[in-house]
Formats: C-alpha cells, structure tokens, sequence
C-alpha cells in the first residue's frame, strides 16, 4: 500500500481509487468475455481434422514448392490421406520420410530412383542469332516472337524463366544458356513447365552423362546454326557397347538402365554435345 | 443508389457524407500512402498481386469488424464510465479476440475462404492500420465536459469499409509494379527492397494530389 502511494509522485495528482478500481475491472471484465467467447466459439466450431494429417506433414520435406500440384505441403498430406496422391509425386521428402509416411498409412513406397533436371541445350553463345532482342527479359515473351531469338528452334535463349521458377536458386544462365545445378536441384519440376522450349529433361540422380542437345533438325542446318548442335551423325550408338543410345528424331536418348557411365560416347561425340551432369556444379 | 439502398437496410447517412467517405478512404486520406500507417504487411506482401489482394481483402474485413465492434464499447461502456484513456488498452484485447473468434467461424463454415487468407487474417490483428482506423472513427470534441462524438457508428463502418478498400488498392497497385521492376534492370544496389521503397516513395508522392480534394 505504501509502494502504491508513492506512485502520486509519478502521477503528480492524487490517485482517485475508485476510478483505477473501475479501469482495472472493465479489463478483466472485457479480457474474460472475450475469453469465455472465444472458449464457446472453439467448442462450437471445433473442425474435426484427420490426426494422421499432422503426422504426415511432419514427416515431409517442408519445402512447400507446389510442384507435387497441390497448395503446399499441408495440401499434399490431406490428399495422401485421402488417397488421393501419390507419394512419387514429392522429389524432395527424403527416402527415410516416404518410408515412414508408408508406415503411418498403410501403403507400400515403391522403389523409383529420385531423379535431378538438366537443360538439353548447350548452344548459348556458340548458336546464331535470328535478331537481337532487348526488352522485357523473358523467355515467354520471346517465344512470342517468332520463336525466340536464337536460329535452332530448340535453342535456349538464356533469359532465366527458368532461373525465376527455380525455388532452390538451382539454376543459372552463363555462357547464354541456363545450366541446372546437380546438388541443389530436387526435381521438383517448376521449370520444366516455365521453359518455353520444353529444354529441360529430368535424369536419375546417378546418371554421369547426358545428352545437352535436343535439335531434330538435320545435321547440314545444325552445322551452319550451331557449333556445338547434335548433327546426328550416329557415332554414339555406334561407340556404346551397351547399346544404351539410339537417334530418335535426329536425337540420340541414353537409356539409363543400360548406360555404365562408360565416357565412350563423351569422349567420341564430335560436338561435344554430349556432357557430364557434374559439369553444372556451379 | 448506394444510399437507397444503405436507407432499406436501416442505415441513413447523408449521401454527402458517403461520397466524401469514399474519396477520403481510397484517395486523398489514403491508410498507405497519405496517412503511412500500415507501411509493414504494405511492404511485405506485396511481391505478388494475388497474395496482395487476399491481405487487403483480410484487413478490409477486420476494418470493418473492428469498427462495428470498436464504436459502441468507447461511446457505450468507456465514455459514461470516463475512462476513454483506455481505448487503445481495450481495443488491442477487442481485436485480438475477434480475429482469432472470425479464424474459428471460418474455418468451420467457410474453409475455402480461410485457407485464401491463410497466414494473412492472424497477420492483420496486430496491424497499425487496423488500430489507427479504430482511434479515427471515435474521434470526439469536449465541450463544457460533455463528450459529443464527431462521427456516427454508420459513418464510422463505412470508414472502415472505404479506408480498407483503400489500403487494398494501395498495396496491389504496389505488387503489380513490383512484378514489373523486378524484371528491370537496375543497378545491383538497388534491387529488391531498395527500389521497392523508392516505388513506394513515388506512389506517395503520387497520391499526395489526392489531398487537394479536401
């Protein structure tokens, strides 16, 4: 009580008791309505939510990168609870996280190998200009116009759609076209949909080698666009001794499954159109 | 019309008084940009016009709720007991309670809507602007130490509606220049947030014309 007359000093006046007993009262007063309120409110509005939701959610990657089509990660572990998703749909939950969200719901995990993106293109500066672009950087925009800037009609143009749709800042355009970073892409897929150009393929993680050219144009066009363009001369397929390549479309595809990472085919393609996945760590 | 119609429904402002309401809210007293209040979600969510447009219309609706509920507790409970020093105190614990009693509601009746807003409707409880229009709308005159409230509660809802719509405008006029300078290029110094003051700057700047239609 002392304590509190001294409080006059810093008031300046004398403390009118049943005025701060009036304050103090209508604080608690409205605090405990509110409460009460709030109390019956959540009784009566109680959303009954699935428990193993949670579970799930705790139990994925967190990234909440959209790329699996649903809004974020608490709206891809509603739908694997109802069944209606599929856990390969998430690249980026760890082996060890899938496993236990199969234990939680009863499912079994299938088995498939986690896959990382590479940019099948390695033209940039060494490929011929249409014209010269200025203007507002993207390469939708440039799409529009006639197809991009660059000759070959599967050239990247390097002006980082790709880079934006990125979220895990694995992407970066030097030598005038995008190159994907091995250790830090997780194949989430964003950019695969943001490239105008459908230049971006998705490999398994082990893969050593890819093929950085995606041209079906034949070999006499690429050599006058591009100097470092699949001319699709074959030597590949022939080199392989596991039969993993063959020129679909004037396109050579690496089957995964037989490749050995033998370099043979690195080492014999003529321009140099063939590249190692490792060659992007920036 | 719209004052027919506020008439049908019970309400009977002057139509002077709605149209002075509407300019002042969206334009020439801007919440944003004339008034600086609520410069921190202004800034923040505004990378996107779409998220931009879920925060403006989540303090909108918590304008208008804090004013319905606001108004009545300082003219009826605060006033006649002569403790209005406590309106901030007391307005705080209203807002607080109430968004977090709308979160419930909607997420029973209305789960569309709450996860639109998301994040956004607990984000606004604590905003400046919501607080602000909250001391604005119970403004009053004391003559002779009798309290006479400058405005109306029907006033005091519509200025909450119009000065959220204006903070909604502000704010997704924002991100839409933002998506563009984003794109620019500018010198590495100043992107990101530094141009996004200087944006904002302009857009004040801008706004300030407004004032000359009091």
């Amino acid at each position: 009580m002392i304590m509190l007359n001294n409080l006059m000093f810093f008031v300046g006046k004398p403390i009118n008791w049943t005025t701060f007993g009036i304050a103090v009262a209508i604080i608690c007063g409205v605090a405990l309505l509110m409460g009460v309120c709030i109390m019956l409110i959540s009784k009566l509005c109680a959303v009954e939510e699935d428990p193993r939701i949670a579970e799930v959610e705790g139990c994925l990657a967190g990234a909440n990168c959209g790329a699996c089509g649903f809004p974020g990660c608490s709206g891809f572990a509603k739908a694997l609870v109802d069944g209606t998703a599929s856990l390969d749909a998430c690249g980026l939950t760890s082996a060890q996280g899938k496993i236990e969200i199969g234990n939680i719901l009863g499912i079994a995990v299938g088995g498939t190998e986690p896959t990382i993106c590479v940019v099948a293109c390695n033209g940039g500066n060494n490929c011929a200009d249409k014209y010269a672009y200025q203007g507002y950087g993207d390469c939708a925009s440039q799409e529009l116009l006639a197809g991009g800037r660059k000759v070959c009609q599967a050239g990247c143009m390097g002006s980082g759609s790709c880079v934006d749709a990125c979220p895990y800042l694995a992407i970066e355009c030097y030598e005038g076209y995008a190159h994907v970073d091995p250790e830090r892409c997780r194949s989430c897929g964003l950019c695969i949909s943001a490239c105008p150009k459908k230049l971006i393929k998705r490999v398994p993680v082990s893969a050593k080698v890819y093929v950085a050219c995606s041209t079906e144009c034949r070999g006499k066009d690429v050599m006058s666009a591009c100097k470092t363009g699949c001319i699709a001369c074959g030597k590949c397929q022939r080199l392989c001794p596991n039969d993993a390549i063959h020129l679909v479309n004037n396109v050579p595809i690496i089957d995964y499954s037989k490749c050995t990472s033998c370099m043979k085919c690195l080492e014999g393609c003529p321009r140099h159109c063939i590249k190692l996945v490792a060659d992007n760590i920036s | 019309m719209l004052n027919n119609l506020l008439v049908s429904v019970g309400f009977n402002p002057e139509p002077l008084d709605v149209f002075a309401i509407i300019i002042a809210g969206l334009l020439s007293n801007n919440i944003i940009l004339v008034q600086f209040l609520g410069i921190c979600p202004f800034l923040g969510v505004s990378k996107k016009p779409g998220s931009a447009l879920g925060m403006g219309l989540a303090v909108t609706a918590v304008m208008v709720i804090t004013c319905v509920v606001t108004y009545p507790i300082f003219t009826y409970i605060l006033v006649p007991l002569g403790i209005e020093y406590l309106e901030i105190v007391v307005f705080i614990l209203v807002i607080a309670a109430l968004v977090q009693m709308l979160e419930m509601i909607l997420k029973k009746f209305s789960p569309g809507l709450y996860s639109a807003l998301g994040i956004y409707l607990p984000l606004v409880t604590t905003n400046c602007a919501i607080l602000g229009i909250a001391e604005k709308v119970i403004a009053y005159t004391v003559v002779d130490g009798v309290i006479t409230m400058t405005y109306t509660l029907t006033s005091a809802v519509l200025q909450g509606l119009f000065y959220g719509l204006g903070f909604t405008l502000a704010i997704v006029l924002l991100a839409g220049m933002r998506q563009k300078v984003d794109k620019l290029n500018i010198p590495k110094s100043l992107k990101g947030f530094p141009i996004t003051m200087i944006t904002a700057c302009f857009m004040a700047m801008a706004f300030y014309v407004f004032t000359l239609l009091k």
